[in-house]
């Protein structure tokens, strides 16, 4: 039976979204990750970047990493900044909150941000697999 | 959590998960290029780590 179902997504033909709702699975997928792949039905997909996007931006916020600003008085700072904000709004809620201010004195801090910076990054990645998807490039 | 061996596995364990799944569509190749990915990132880290030992820095 699960490999009946497993089958059918394989098997599922390349769909292709409207011009609109594709920028809206876009929209939906940098906002929170994997909601674009929920807006269109990539139920695995969309739990799984989800519910690790979601725990490492957390994690590293947790390992006292730091939520970067917007700063662009030189590339580093503006390439963190980026990096981070591409986690969506996870990033203008832990800055809202407060939360991700970092310890650089702290023995975790570096590990913090690469996972705050990895987390982001990887859902631009998903943005671009659910652009693909609605584009009908891939099932 | 403040181990670097435990971090890095943490951090191997989701980023393979998330390549995975955009990657792969089928549940056996998933698996596979799972395994793959993540025991990649555990060596390589690894091999990586012990080649930098001598490094006086």
């Amino acid at each position: 039976m699960e490999t009946d179902a497993v089958q059918q997504e394989v098997d599922a033909p390349c769909v292709e979204l409207s011009a609109s709702q594709t920028a809206l699975a876009c929209a939906a997928a940098a906002l929170v990750p994997g909601l674009g792949h929920a807006v269109m039905k990539k139920w695995d997909r969309a739990v799984v970047f989800f519910v690790s996007i979601i725990l490492m931006f957390f994690i590293g916020v947790g390992l006292q990493g730091r939520v970067f600003g917007p700063d662009f008085t030189d590339l580093f700072s503006s390439l963190k900044f980026i990096a981070d904000a591409g986690a969506g709004l996870l990033y203008w809620m832990a800055r809202l909150r407060g939360l991700g201010v970092g310890e650089p004195t702290a023995y975790t801090y570096d590990f913090g941000n690469v996972f705050i910076y990895v987390a982001g990054l990887l859902n631009m990645l998903v943005v671009v697999d659910a652009f693909d998807i609605a584009r009908g490039r891939k099932s | 959590m403040t181990s670097h061996f435990t971090m890095m596995v943490v951090f191997s364990l989701l980023v393979s998960l998330v390549f995975t799944f955009i990657a792969k569509t089928e549940a056996k190749e998933r698996a596979r290029y799972f395994l793959y990915l993540f025991g990649s990132f555990i060596l390589i880290s690894i091999a990586v780590g012990w080649l930098m030992y001598p490094f006086p820095f």
